[in-house]
């Protein structure tokens, strides 16, 4: 979850453009690591020492780990620790925007550096894919803070990330939270009662929604009838029964799911509190409402 | 083997659909899109095994699985939900219900349960 997170900081820093961003974002899994990257992020080696290394090898012919050994940057057993390493989200974004030039892997090494002190963030928080971790991501990301609905709400959005990958990928960026003040269309809303009173809405543009859709299903949908719309009412079904799941074994609190509808308009008068999360996918934005 | 899918998505009943004809090709498959069409569908095609949704419209599936197991208390009802909850699980067992799926559905476990079921 820290690469969508780390995406988002990218482009609120300007730099790369959201169609940079989206597109590294779809090709970051055919991308390979390499060692100077992964030196970069184990703090073994700056930017600028994995610059000369590569200005060497193009004159010496010899592998980059060499290199970097004769250079003095790194020992032999660190090349090969490194080697090992399994490839995380962030740094194969990271080498897919170096590798198609949008950044050098100063500006990302700077990036990094800088995104991990403003928002308090160890190695281990952003290599480890723990749920801890995940909050803290979203509580600073959406300044939630204190308080059981906010713990509530840091568990919902954390919820929506972990979902949107296993369901429909991970090629997203979270944008900035906003409230709601005109009308919006093609919704798909549930209400949540019991030990928590909730509404929770999704809500896109039609061809993000069918997009959407098609990814869920497992198939290529063409329109926005009965079946795209049942897709889209089973996701959110799907991420608020799992939620009461995971509330009910963690504080034994129980919660009912009334059945899901689908609006083609919306008036948002009686959502005054809700906080919209969208998430840019590259087939579009979706929209995530929780109004509590 | 005759077995009945009751949920009010008709993408939930698609996908049931597929998982149940992999696991048993030969079965007739009988659909029910709430609770209240699911008991008058049991009354008429007295299905083997019934994928029964909770959270429906007019009836729930807990309703419907105690109506059905009124009728008849050999009924194998699987209640298949998202919201496997403690307090849920505890109702359908209590109301009699042969197992519980949470979803998302995998198309295994829905194998699973057919071949406990026909034993």
């Amino acid at each position: 979850m820290f690469t969508q997170f780390f995406g988002n900081y990218l482009l609120r820093k300007q730099l790369v453009s959201p169609e940079q961003l989206s597109e590294a974002l779809q090709l970051q899994k055919n991308t390979r690591l390499k060692l100077g990257v992964l030196a970069i992020n184990a703090g073994l080696m700056t930017a600028d020492q994995v610059e000369r290394a590569h200005d060497r090898q193009q004159r010496a012919d010899k592998r980059i780990g060499d290199v970097m050994v004769e250079m003095g940057f790194l020992t032999k057993d660190q090349v090969e620790e490194l080697l090992k390493t399994q490839p995380t989200g962030h740094l194969l974004l990271g080498q897919t925007l170096v590798d198609k030039g949008y950044m050098t892997n100063a500006q990302f090494e700077n990036a990094l550096k800088d995104y991990k002190e403003e928002n308090s963030l160890s190695d281990s928080d952003i290599n480890d894919a723990n749920e801890i971790a995940a909050k803290k991501l979203v509580a600073g990301f959406y300044k939630i803070s204190g308080g059981e609905d906010s713990d509530h709400a840091v568990n919902y959005v954390s919820l929506i990330f972990k979902n949107l990958i296993r369901f429909i990928g991970d090629d997203f960026t979270p944008m900035d939270p906003f409230a709601l003040s005109e009308p919006i269309r093609n919704v798909v809303l549930q209400n949540i009662s019991g030990s928590i009173n909730m509404t929770t809405l999704i809500y896109a543009e039609k061809t993000a929604l069918i997009a959407f859709a098609s990814r869920f299903a497992k198939e290529e949908l063409s329109d926005d009838g009965e079946y795209t719309q049942a897709c889209v009412s089973e996701f959110i079904n799907l991420h608020n029964g799992l939620f009461a799941v995971n509330l009910s074994n963690d504080t034994g609190k129980e919660l009912q799911l009334e059945p899901q509808n689908y609006y083609e308009t919306m008036d948002v008068n009686g959502l005054s509190k809700a906080c919209v999360v969208p998430v840019n996918y590259p087939f579009g934005t979706i929209n995530f409402v929780i109004a509590m | 083997m005759k077995i009945m899918i009751c949920d009010d998505s008709m993408f939930v009943r698609k996908k049931m659909k597929d998982a149940v004809i992999a696991a048993a090709p030969e079965a007739e498959v009988v659909e029910a899109f709430d609770g209240q069409q699911a008991v008058e569908k049991y009354k008429e095609e007295k299905p083997d095994l019934i994928f029964m949704d909770i959270i429906m419209p007019v009836k729930n599936g807990v309703e419907a699985l105690t109506e059905i197991m009124a009728i008849d208390k050999t009924a194998k009802v699987v209640m298949a939900s998202s919201v496997g909850t403690q307090e849920n699980l505890k109702q359908a067992i209590l109301a009699g219900a042969y197992d519980f799926l949470q979803k998302p559905i995998e198309n295994d476990d829905v194998a699973k349960i057919i071949s406990k079921a026909i034993k």
